[in-house]
């Protein structure tokens, strides 16, 4: 989410991928004169297709400057969805100019990124794995061009920090204008980060940095309002809802996405949607859409209703424990004995190990447990640094063993408890042990619990949950598993 | 319509210019001390007295240390015709194995002399051809100089190129091998290893920044037309008159004074050239005073500032709040400890910014991605982001003076800033 800046054309996808072979200007056609009316029609209608980056627009066109002029190297920088990526290709294309494109952030290492920018540019070479090929080979494509000025554009940049060679990839990228001497290559980059990440990697010309601010609230409200079947209605819903939620964040794409059901909760009332709304219906749509306003300002995104609402099939057949009322809020796609290795994960990684003999003890549970509670002070701060350590610590490490015993011991509970059913209790205890490291396998993909690491004194893998105790407890509450008595409290 | 023609060759000529890395040095290459001059005695001494030297040019970046050598060498090749080649090589390619070192001087060879270049070729074969090729060299009288850029990059590993070429001049003493050391760091030659450097000894130029003098000469000629060009006289008359008044404005003088203060090296200028000519009125076709301001005006922007000023408010609150833990003197904090303090501050004073954990792992999020915030540990471990430590990078006083500028900050926010216990 968020990683494309968002541009009002729906067909942008395409564009993009168009965008990468390059087109070619038509050698016919001498260099158009900015000022003919044609193009400056066309130059109006890319302004108006991007509200509020006129002056970056504008700026990048004189900077990019009349065609085969030579141009220095250029760093387009900004928060995400700005509308970096979408503009330099846009203006490129409405400059009419030849250009390659290659993000760095869909090519994940150093050879991938070479051979996509010599195949746009024609190469043949197919191969290129170490930098100085790369160098030679583009220095090849470039002149078999015969001075034609192409422009590279290098996007998310700030992504090659990442990987394995990154900082000499980065460095070289940096450097290439003053690798490629003369070359008739035009250099771009677009990043997320500012020039200030870069500084110590630029070669003797730093490129020219160009900044996209975020969208001002203004301009935020400008371009939620483009192609809105009813203006006037969603002006008015705008002036109700924007200013709360651009106090949350003020990336377009998380408010446009925000705002879309929210919309829709609004216009339930009306009967007729091209209706333009007056004072007393203002308000009275305010009144409706106020208690949803506050819960979708609370929420990163939101489940439609309809996946609520068919869980049958969800929940496994037997049991007998999971009753409805457990359930109210959220049901957990997922199986019973899914739900038990959840909890004993959560366990496992919360409790300490020396505590699991004490705790899952031969009566199960630690019902009758008592201990005596010293408060003294020095215990209270001790307990205090304790509970601050858990908090910037995170959950601790188990081996596999000791989460199958956990496992076991806590469905050995459950046996016990419906013991009024003898053969069912047997039917359950067979069903929930069967496959559990298939199930665990299922956790650990959907990230509930993460392998971290080998230890290194024993060599086998160790785990950790990474659910948080609210969670824990609701899956324990839809198994009527009494959590709480076996965590352990400091 | 002629107007804008015109304005756009002359746009188109001005930033040839300006975007040569060899233009603007091949100005100040007449003046009697300039490096130019240096260097080209200290090549041609030893190329007619056939001796071998290492050079090594030091300066910041952009001080034109590649385009002085750049012009040096085309000089001398004009005067001695087929008795130089030249191979170029770049730390940073050309040092990670050593293969890569030997390959690239082989097909720099191979080329200038139409051998056929095997890509295949092993360190040891390479390492070979580059010994005959030197032999023939000598015995030809050619001369061979290896212009090494990036040359602190070349002193860091195993040194196995240099200890090979510094050997090969020991060994063939009777041609003339140089090495062109051009590197941007300190003492890069003090981290030579033994074996290195007990072959190694060395001149160095220095680069600085051009004189005042310097700097005024450069700029009249680098932006002024010149009459014999394609260009009506007319016109290259009235726009070299206009840029004499440009520059004898004291609003220009101050802008330049300020630029050079912070960067006064040639190819800064350049920059700052080549934006303020981009920003040429198209219509007339004349470099107007404002157009040297906007490009002052693009150039002095601060990244940072920016994205503090463009935060949202909740993304403000968890600044603060880092920025209260930091005063506490907590040694590390983690989403969970600040969103702690994020609920404390909520409870305490019940504001409307009270917003759930989720979202709040969102801003949290964003504050990241803008590297207003960044981790501490290393990356590695398959960690939620919620339990990695952070640290904050931002001042107190650029978060200051971002609160005070942000016009819907609430004045909360700012209290709790600057008083910094709220119980």
């Amino acid at each position: 989410m968020g990683k494309q800046p968002k541009t009002p054309e729906p067909e942008r996808r395409t564009t993009r991928s168009a965008a990468s072979i390059s087109p070619a200007p038509t050698p016919s056609k001498p260099s158009a004169p900015p000022k003919t009316p044609e193009v400056s029609s066309s130059l109006r209608h890319l302004l108006s297709g991007f509200p509020g980056r006129k002056s970056q627009i504008l700026d990048l066109i004189r900077l990019i400057g009349p065609l085969n002029s030579p141009s220095l190297p250029l760093l387009l920088y900004g928060n995400a969805s700005t509308g970096k990526t979408s503009t330099v290709l846009k203006v490129l294309e409405h400059l009419n100019r030849p250009f390659v494109y290659v993000s760095c952030r869909s090519c994940h290492n150093p050879r991938i990124l070479f051979e996509t920018v010599l195949s746009q540019l024609g190469s043949s070479h197919k191969q290129c794995k170490k930098m100085p090929d790369f160098l030679n080979y583009l220095r090849e494509a470039l002149a078999e061009r015969n001075k034609e000025m192409v422009f590279l554009v290098f996007d998310s940049i700030e992504s090659v920090r990442s990987w394995d060679t990154g900082s000499k990839v980065l460095s070289l990228l940096l450097t290439l204008y003053d690798k490629l001497q003369n070359d008739g290559a035009g250099l771009l980059y677009i990043s997320r980060s500012t020039p200030d990440a870069y500084l110590l990697r630029f070669g003797s010309f730093q490129p020219i940095d160009l900044c996209f601010p975020d969208y001002t609230f203004e301009e935020i409200h400008s371009i939620l309002m483009r192609n809105q079947a009813n203006p006037k209605l969603y002006s008015s819903f705008l002036s109700v809802v924007l200013k709360p939620f651009t106090r949350v964040t003020r990336r377009i794409d998380e408010l446009a996405s925000a705002l879309d059901p929210l919309y829709k909760k609004y216009c339930e009332p009306l009967t007729d949607s091209t209706i333009t709304p007056d004072e007393a219906m203002k308000r009275r749509l305010f009144d409706y859409v106020q208690p949803h306003l506050i819960a979708a300002l609370n929420q990163t995104f939101t489940i439609p209703p309809r996946a609520l609402k068919d869980k049958s099939g969800i929940k496994r057949q037997g049991s007998g424990i999971g009753n409805a009322t457990g359930l109210r809020e959220l049901d957990f796609h997922m199986s019973v004995s899914a739900k038990y290795l959840l909890i004993s994960a959560f366990l496992a990684s919360r409790n300490p190990a020396t505590l699991d003999a004490a705790l899952f003890d031969s009566t199960g549970g630690c019902v009758g447990r008592k201990r005596k509670r010293k408060s003294s002070q020095s215990s209270i701060d001790k307990n205090n640094t304790k509970a601050e350590e858990m908090l910037t610590k995170g959950p601790g490490t188990f081996p596999l063993e000791r989460l199958l015993a956990i496992f076991q011991c806590i469905t050995s509970v459950l046996e016990e408890d419906s013991s009024l059913n003898e053969e069912k209790a047997l039917e359950n205890s067979i069903g929930l042990m069967s496959d559990v490291l298939l199930q665990l396998s299922t956790l650990c993909n959907s990230n509930f619990l993460c392998k971290s690491g080998n230890c290194p004194l024993e060599g086998s893998v160790r785990y950790r949950s990474m659910i948080d105790e609210d969670m824990a407890l609701k899956v324990a509450r839809s198994v009527n598993f009494p959590l709480s008595n076996y965590v352990y409290r400091r | 319509m002629a107007g804008s023609v015109q304005a756009s060759v002359a746009l188109v000529q001005l930033r040839e210019r300006l975007c040569s890395r060899t233009f603007a040095h091949s100005l100040l290459q007449s003046s009697s001390d300039s490096n130019f001059r240096k260097l080209k005695f200290h090549i041609s001494s030893s190329i007619s007295s056939a001796c071998s030297k290492v050079l090594l040019l030091r300066g910041d970046k952009g001080s034109g240390k590649a385009a002085v050598v750049e012009l040096v060498l085309k000089d001398l090749k004009a005067e001695h015709p087929d008795a130089i080649s030249v191979v170029k090589l770049y730390g940073l390619l050309h040092n990670d194995d050593d293969n890569s070192a030997l390959e690239e001087i082989a097909r720099q060879l191979c080329s200038g002399h139409e051998f056929s270049f095997s890509k295949t070729a092993s360190l040891e074969e390479n390492k070979e051809f580059l010994m005959d090729m030197l032999k023939e060299y000598g015995l030809a009288r050619k001369t061979v100089v290896f212009v090494l850029h990036e040359f602190h990059l070349f002193t860091q590993g195993k040194q196995w190129l240099l200890y090979t070429l510094f050997d090969a001049m020991e060994t063939f003493t009777s041609q003339s091998i140089i090495i062109v050391g051009l590197s941007c760091l300190e003492g890069s030659e003090q981290q030579l290893e033994k074996r290195v450097r007990s072959r190694f000894s060395s001149c160095t130029l220095l680069f600085g920044p051009p004189s005042e003098e310097d700097g005024r000469r450069l700029l009249e000629q680098l932006l002024h037309l010149q009459k014999d060009s394609s260009l009506p006289s007319k016109y290259v008359v009235e726009f070299n008159s206009r840029l004499h008044k440009i520059f004898s404005d004291k609003k220009f003088k101050e802008i330049l004074s300020s630029f050079a203060c912070a960067d006064g090296s040639i190819n800064h200028l350049l920059r700052f050239l080549f934006v303020a000519s981009s920003y040429m009125d198209m219509e007339s076709g004349h470099l107007s005073l404002q157009s040297f301001e906007s490009a002052y005006s693009l150039m002095k922007r601060q990244p940072k500032f920016d994205s503090l000023h463009d935060l949202s408010i909740l993304e403000l609150y968890f600044l603060v709040c880092m920025h209260r833990l930091q005063c506490k003197e907590e040694t590390s904090y983690n989403f969970n400890s600040v969103m702690k303090e994020y609920k404390a501050i909520q409870d305490a004073y019940r504001t409307s910014d009270n917003y759930s954990h989720a979202v709040c792992l969102r801003a949290f999020e964003h504050l990241l991605d803008r590297e207003l915030i960044s981790f501490t540990d290393a990356k590695g471990r398959n960690d939620s982001i919620r339990f990695r430590p952070v640290k904050l990078l931002v001042s107190s006083r650029e978060l200051h003076d971002s609160l005070k500028s942000n016009p819907s900050c609430p004045a909360i926010l700012q209290k709790l800033l600057d008083h910094e216990s709220y119980m």
